[in-house]
C-alpha cells in the first residue's frame, strides 16, 4: 500500500546501518593480534603468568627471576625435541634521536627472530650492539644515560641487540621463554611436555595463540581501534532505528484517510499492523542484502585505512568469517522491525470513520503516552547525567554520558511538539511583522501543525544534540584530566622526555627537582603501579596527597611502602596482620624464588617464605605471599602491615606499610622509595621531574622542558588522537544519518503539502515566492532542531562539568568543538532547504 | 424497475420482535440508537433515539437537512460508529458486544460501502481493489467475481488502471464493484454521487438499484439529493437525529417538497 518512494529513506538507512555494521563487525573478526616478528620463529613460547586488573585489559604479566627463569629455561631445553630454550631479556635502550628502536634484547634471542645478521659479528662484551644500521661508533640512550657503543653487526630488521651479559643485567626479569625446536620436532607434543614441565608457572602459547606476545601498546590501540569500530556500529543501528522509526510513522500520518479506508472495507487493527510489519521486514531484508554486500565489498579498503591509520600491524587482511556476514544480514530485519513497532501499533489505533471526514481533524501536539514517554525518558537522562558526573571509573563515565545523550536527546524529540509553538513564534516574531506574505506562510506554516514541525525537526535535532554533546563531551574530558593533572602539581615547569619514553638517570640527576620512577610490583595475580621518589620533596610536588595514617618519612627506611587505601584493603580482606617481623625488600628466600619451577603442583606466589610448601589455604591466597594467617582479622588494616609483591626483576619481597594515602591522591597505587624501584628494574625510566626555579636542559639528552600546563595536557596525547578520531567518526556517522532523516521527512512532508502550493500558486504566488518560503520553512525547522538538541546537549554537559571539577578539584572550562558543530549544522541546513524546494521543481514540469 | 416497499419503518416505541416486518427478515436493524458528540456544554445529540429497519433486497435512501445525523445513522447502522444507547443487528448479529476486530470481520463478510471520495487505495488498480476485501479476509479473490462485477459497472476494460487514471464517475463504479463482488448482505452509500455530474451520477444509481433488483442485496443510501433518492423504495427523512416522515419511493418532485417540509419544521 505504502508505495516504494515513501520507504526509500527507510530502504537507504537500513541499506547504510547494515554496511557500517557488516564492515564494523568483519573488520573486527578480522582483527587478532599477530606474533611480533621478533619472535616469530619461536614456534613454541612459554609467558610467565597472567595478571587481571580492572584497570588495564592488557596487563603485564608476572616476570620470572633470573635464577627462576635459568632453572625453567634448563629443564625446558631437556623436553624432547627442544634445541634450546631462550630467555628474552628485554630492556630499555635507544639509538639517541632515533624513535623507532625503544628497546634492547639479549643476542641469544635473536635466534627466535625474523632478523638476520647481515654484517658484521654478534655482540661478545658490555659496550657492543647490533643494530639495523651502519658499523661503527653509536650513542644510545639507556636507562642510565648516554654511552657510548660500538655496532658489532648490523641486522636486516629494525631491532637492538646487546650481548647477553648485559642484557642480563639490565633485564633480570624474564617474562618470556621461546623454544627454539629441532627440525623433526612435532610443535604439539612439545608444547604438551612443556606444559606439563612448566605447570601453572605459566602459559605455552603456540601457533596464532603467541599474539599475545605482541607488544602491550599495540595491543592497545588495536583495542581502541575495535572500539572504535563496535561504538560506530551501534550507533549506526540506533540511527537506523531512528531512521525507519521516523520514516514509517511519517508514512502511517500521511496514509492515515488510506488505512481507514482499508479498516472500513474489512482490514482489522492486527491486520493494518501486521501490513506495515510485513512492508518494513521487506524493506529491511532487501536493505540488509544490499547493505551486507556493500559493506563486504568495502571492508578490506577500510581495513587498509586502518594499517595506514596505525590502528592494525600491517601484516592485518580482512578474513570472510560467516558470522559478521550472517549477523549483518539479520541485522536489517531486526532494526526495521524495531522501527516499525510504534508506527505499526499507531496504524492500528485508527478508526475506520476517520476515512470519511472531510478535512484531516487537528490531533493534539501532545498525547498523555507521548507526554509520559518523554517525561520518562528525560528523566532516564538527567540520570544518567548525574551518574556521569559522580562514576568514579573513567570508563563507566563514558557509558553512562553515552547513554545520557541517547536518553535526553530523544526525550527532546519526543517532547519537542509541546514546545514548537513557542519556540516558533520566539524565532518568527521579528518576521511577523514584516509585510510581505513570505514571513505570514512561514510562520503559519511552522504553527499550524507542530507534530509536523517537530517531526521534521527531530533528526536535526538529534543530530545537532549528538555532535555538541559528544564533541563536547571528549574535549571537557580531556581538558578536565589536564586540569586535574595540572592542579595536582606544584612545580613552574616540568623536565619531560623528548622522543624517547622516559628520561634517563642522566637527565633526572641533571636538574633539581622531584623526579618520579615508575615500575610496576605485582600481588599474586594483580599488577600494581609503583612511583619511585623522594617522600618529602614528592609531597611538596604533588598537592593532592592526603595522609589518613601514618607519615611519608617512613619511606626513608629500606623496605617500606606508602599505600593507597584500597591496595591496603586489598591485603587486609585476604589476610590479616602480619604473625612475624617485617621482611626486608632484599630478602630473597630461595625456596620462594625457586618457587615456579620448583613446585609445579602451587601457585609459585601461594607460597609464603619460610613456610615452605603452601598449604591448601594459602595455596588458594594468592594476594599476600608476605607470611600471614590466614583467618585473623586486622582491626586497623593497612599500617604496619606487610605487602607482599613481586618486582619487575621476579624477585618477591615483603614491604612494611609505613603510611596511607587516599585512593586518587596520587596516580599510582604505591610509593617506594627511588633507590628501591631502580635496585629492583634496572631498566625504568623516569617518566618526569618537577622543577622550580630557573633550570636548562641539555640538549642531546632525550629531555626538554615545558610548562606543567602543556605537560598535563600531552600526558595522553597520543590516546586522546585516537579518541579524537572516534569521536569525529561517531559524529561523522550520526550526521549522516541525520542528513538523511532530515532530506527524506522533508521531502515526504513538503511531497505532501502538493495541493497547499498549488492554492498558493492559484491565488497569485511566484515560484520564487513559494521558493522562499519553503526555505525560509526549512530553515526555521533546522532552527527549532539545533536550538533544541543544543539545550538538551548543554544540560548534560553543565552537569557533566559540574562532576568533573569536582573530580580534578579545580575548575574545568567547558570547551565545544564549534566547528565541528557548525559543520553539521551547515550540512543540515543546506540539505533541508534542498529537501524542502525540491518538489517546487517536480510540480512546474 | 422499482418495487414496492415491502419493508415498514417504525419511527417510534420499541419493537416487538421481527413481526411488524412482515415475511422478510431484515438485514440491518437499529433499536433506540441515540448518538451522542462532545461531552458537557458542548455535547451534541446526533441520534436521538432512532429505531428503523432494512429489510433484504430493499432500497432505502436517507434524507435530511446538514446535522440531521443521516451520516452519523449510516455510520451506527454499518458498525463504523458505537453508539452512546440502543442496539444494531446486521445480518442477525448484535454489535454492540464484538471486539473490534469482530465488528471488522462482520463488516467484511456483509457490508459493502460507497463513499462520496477517498474509496479506493490509490497504489491498487481498479481489479485489485474490487479483490481486496477478499484478500483482507484472507481468500484469494475470486478472478471471476471481480472480472464479473467490473464487467456488471462497465469497466472491464479498465480492470488494470489506477484510480489516478480513472474518472470521478468510473472510481464510483469501481467501489460499486467492489461492494457486490464480495457479495455483501447490505451496501451503505454515503453520497456517492455527490462529486459526480449528472450522467455519472445516473449510472452509479442505476447500479444501485439493480443491486437490488437483480442481486437481492439490501442498500441504504445517504443523500441530500431528491433525484437520487427516487431511485429507492422508500425515504427516510431525519430532523434533530429524529426519523420525522417517512414516504415510499416516489418522484423526486415529491420527495424534494417532503424533505423542504421537514426542514421548515427544525
Amino acid at each position: 500500500m505504502l508505495t516504494v518512494r515513501r520507504l526509500a529513506g527507510a530502504f537507504v538507512a537500513v541499506t547504510l546501518g547494515v554496511l557500517v555494521v557488516a564492515c564494523s563487525a568483519l573488520l573486527t573478526a578480522s582483527s587478532r593480534p599477530a606474533v611480533p616478528d621478533r619472535l616469530a620463529r619461536a614456534a613454541v613460547l612459554v609467558q610467565s603468568p597472567a595478571t587481571r586488573t580492572p584497570a588495564d585489559p592488557f596487563p603485564p604479566t608476572v616476570p620470572w627471576s633470573s635464577a627462576a627463569a635459568d632453572d625453567l629455561a634448563r629443564r625446558l631445553g631437556a623436553v624432547p625435541g627442544v634445541s634450546t630454550a631462550l630467555r628474552d631479556r628485554v630492556f630499555y635502550a635507544q639509538p639517541l634521536g632515533d624513535d623507532r628502536i625503544v628497546e634492547g634484547h639479549g643476542w641469544s634471542s635473536a635466534r627466535l627472530s625474523r632478523a638476520r645478521l647481515v654484517a658484521g659479528r654478534a655482540p661478545q662484551r658490555a659496550g657492543e650492539v647490533v643494530l639495523d644500521r651502519a658499523l661503527g661508533p653509536v650513542t644510545l640512550l639507556t636507562a642510565s644515560g648516554p654511552a657510548r657503543y660500538t655496532v658489532t653487526g648490523t641486522v636486516d630488521a629494525a631491532e637492538l641487540y646487546l650481548a647477553d651479559d648485559e642484557a642480563a643485567a639490565r633485564a633480570p626479569g624474564v617474562s618470556t621463554i621461546g623454544l627454539a625446536l629441532t627440525p623433526d620436532a612435532n610443535v604439539d607434543s612439545v608444547a604438551a611436555a612443556a606444559r606439563r614441565t612448566v605447570g601453572s608457572g605459566g602459559q605455552v602459547l603456540t601457533g596464532d595463540d603467541r599474539g599475545a606476545l605482541e607488544p602491550r601498546a599495540d595491543a592497545r590501540t588495536r583495542w581502541i581501534g575495535m572500539q572504535i569500530l563496535t561504538g560506530t556500529a551501534a550507533l549506526a543501528a540506533f540511527a537506523t532505528v531512528f531512521v525507519v522509526a521516523s520514516t514509517f510513522a511519517l508514512a502511517v500520518a500521511q496514509r492515515r484517510r488510506e488505512l481507514a479506508l482499508l479498516r472500513t472495507i474489512g482490514a482489522t487493527p492486527r491486520q493494518v499492523g501486521r501490513m506495515l510489519r510485513r512492508e518494513a521486514l521487506t524493506v529491511g531484508a532487501a536493505g540488509s542484502v544490499l547493505g551486507t554486500a556493500l559493506g563486504a565489498a568495502l571492508a578490506p579498503v577500510l581495513g587498509r585505512v586502518l594499517v595506514d591509520a596505525g590502528m592494525e600491524p600491517s601484516t592485518y587482511t580482512v578474513r570472510f568469517v560467516t558470522w559478521p556476514i550472517a549477523a549483518a544480514l539479520l541485522l536489517g530485519p531486526v532494526v526495521a522491525g524495531i522501527g516499525v513497532s510504534v508506527a505499526a501499533w499507531r496504524a492500528g489505533r485508527i478508526r475506520p470513520l476517520e476515512a470519511l471526514r472531510e478535512a484531516e481533524v487537528d490531533r493534539r501536539p501532545m498525547g498523555r503516552s507521548r507526554w509520559i514517554a518523554g517525561g520518562l525518558v528525560t528523566a532516564g537522562g538527567v540520570l544518567c547525567g548525574v551518574a556521569t558526573a559522580t562514576a568514579a571509573d573513567a570508563r563507566r563515565a563514558g557509558d553512562f554520558a553515552l547513554l545520557g545523550a541517547i536518553a535526553l536527546v530523544t526525550g527532546a524529540a519526543v517532547l519537542a511538539p509541546a514546545v514548537v509553538p513557542a519556540v516558533v513564534r520566539l524565532l518568527t516574531w521579528p518576521a511577523g511583522r514584516l509585510p510581505g506574505a513570505t514571513a505570514l506562510l512561514v510562520r503559519q506554516g511552522a504553527l499550524a501543525a507542530p507534530r509536523r514541525t517537530a517531526a521534521t525537526a527531530a533528526p536535526i535535532l538529534l543530530t545537532v544534540a549528538f555532535a555538541v554533546l559528544v564533541s563536547g563531551l571528549v574535549k571537557t574530558t580531556t581538558e578536565a584530566y589536564a586540569v586535574g593533572r595540572g592542579a595536582a602539581l606544584s612545580a613552574d615547569q616540568v623536565v619531560a622526555p623528548d622522543g624517547t619514553p622516559g628520561l634517563t638517570d642522566a637527565a633526572a640527576a641533571s636538574v633539581r627537582g622531584v623526579a618520579v620512577l615508575p615500575t610496576t610490583v605485582f600481588a599474586g595475580t594483580r599488577p600494581l603501579a609503583v612511583l619511585g621518589v623522594d617522600p618529602s620533596a614528592y609531597v611538596q610536588a604533588q598537592r593532592r596527597v592526603r595522609v589518613l595514617s601514618g607519615s611519608l618519612d617512613g619511606l626513608r627506611e629500606p623496605g617500606t611502602a606508602v599505600v593507597t587505601a584500597s591496595v591496603a584493603a586489598l591485603r587486609s580482606t585476604a589476610a590479616g596482620s602480619p604473625s612475624g617481623p617485617p621482611v626486608g625488600p632484599d630478602s630473597r628466600s630461595p625456596s620462594s624464588a625457586a618457587d615456579p619451577s620448583g613446585s609445579p603442583r602451587g601457585s609459585p606466589f601461594g607460597a609464603a617464605p619460610g613456610l615452605g610448601s603452601a598449604t591448601p589455604a594459602t595455596g588458594a591466597s594468592t594476594l599476600d605471599p608476605a607470611g600471614s594467617t590466614p583467618g585473623s582479622d586486622s582491626a586497623t588494616p593497612g599500617l604496619g602491615g606487610v605487602v607482599g609483591v613481586v618486582f619487575a626483576d621476579g624477585t618477591r619481597s615483603a614491604l612494611l606499610v609505613v603510611a596511607v594515602v587516599a585512593d586518587g591522591s596520587i596516580p599510582g597505587d604505591l610509593l617506594l622509595s627511588r633507590e628501591a624501584v631502580r635496585r629492583h628494574d634496572p631498566s625504568a625510566l623516569t617518566s618526569a621531574v618537577y622543577v622550580n626555579g630557573p633550570v636548562t636542559v641539555a640538549a642531546g639528552t632525550g629531555a626538554r622542558l615545558i610548562s606543567v600546563r602543556e605537560y598535563a595536557a600531552e600526558a595522553d596525547a597520543a590516546e586522546d588522537r585516537l579518541v579524537w578520531i572516534f569521536t569525529l567518526l561517531l559524529i561523522g556517522v550520526s550526521a549522516g544519518y541525520g542528513a538523511i532523516a532530515v532530506a527524506n521527512t522533508l521531502l515526504m512532508a513538503s511531497a505532501a503539502r502538493g495541493p497547499d502550493l498549488r492554492v498558493l500558486r492559484r491565488t497569485g504566488a511566484t515560484t520564487g515566492r513559494i521558493r522562499r518560503a519553503l526555505a525560509a520553512e526549512a530553515a526555521v525547522v533546522v532552527a527549532i532542531g539545533s536550538l533544541l538538541g543544543g539545550v538538551a546537549a548543554a544540560g548534560a554537559l553543565v552537569a557533566i562539568r559540574a562532576g568533573l571539577s569536582e573530580q580534578a578539584g579545580a575548575p574545568v572550562p567547558l570547551v565545544i568543538a564549534w566547528p565541528v558543530v557548525a559543520a553539521v549544522l551547515g550540512l543540515c541546513l543546506l540539505l533541508s532547504i534542498a529537501a524542502a524546494i525540491t518538489p517546487t521543481f517536480r510540480g512546474q514540469r | 424497475m422499482r418495487r414496492p416497499a415491502d419493508a415498514v419503518v417504525r419511527c417510534a416505541g420499541p419493537t416487538r420482535g421481527g413481526t411488524l416486518i412482515g415475511m422478510t427478515k431484515s438485514a440491518v436493524e437499529l433499536r433506540e440508537v441515540r448518538a451522542v458528540y462532545g461531552a458537557g456544554a458542548r455535547q451534541v445529540t446526533a441520534l436521538d433515539g432512532v429505531s428503523a429497519a432494512f429489510g433484504q433486497a430493499t432500497f432505502t435512501a436517507v434524507m435530511g437537512p446538514s446535522g440531521s445525523g443521516k451520516s452519523t445513522l449510516l455510520h451506527c447502522a454499518a458498525g463504523l460508529d458505537r453508539p452512546a444507547a440502543g442496539l444494531v443487528t446486521i445480518g442477525g448479529t448484535e454489535l454492540s458486544g464484538l471486539s473490534e476486530d469482530a465488528r471488522t470481520r462482520l463488516r467484511r463478510d456483509l457490508v459493502g460501502f460507497v463513499f462520496q471520495a477517498y474509496n479506493l487505495v490509490s497504489s491498487l488498480t481498479a481489479e485489485e481493489n474490487v479483490g481486496l476485501p477478499q484478500r483482507l479476509a484472507g481468500r484469494r479473490p475470486d478472478q471471476a467475481a471481480v472480472a464479473n462485477a467490473l464487467d456488471a459497472v462497465g469497466l472491464a476494460g479498465r480492470a488494470r488502471h489506477r484510480p489516478s487514471e480513472l474518472s470521478g464517475g468510473e472510481q464510483q463504479r469501481v467501489a460499486v464493484a467492489r461492494a457486490m463482488a464480495g457479495r455483501p448482505a447490505v451496501i451503505f452509500a454515503d453520497e456517492p454521487t455527490g462529486a459526480l455530474d449528472s450522467a455519472a451520477s445516473r449510472q452509479v444509481l442505476d447500479l444501485l438499484r439493480a443491486l437490488v433488483d437483480e442481486h437481492g442485496r439490501t442498500v441504504v443510501l445517504v443523500t441530500h439529493d431528491p433525484v437520487a433518492a427516487a431511485y429507492a423504495d422508500r425515504v427516510l427523512i431525519l430532523a434533530d437525529g429524529r426519523i420525522v416522515d417517512e414516504l415510499p419511493g416516489t418522484t423526486a418532485e415529491r420527495i424534494a417538497a417532503r424533505t423542504a417540509m421537514a426542514e421548515e419544521r427544525c
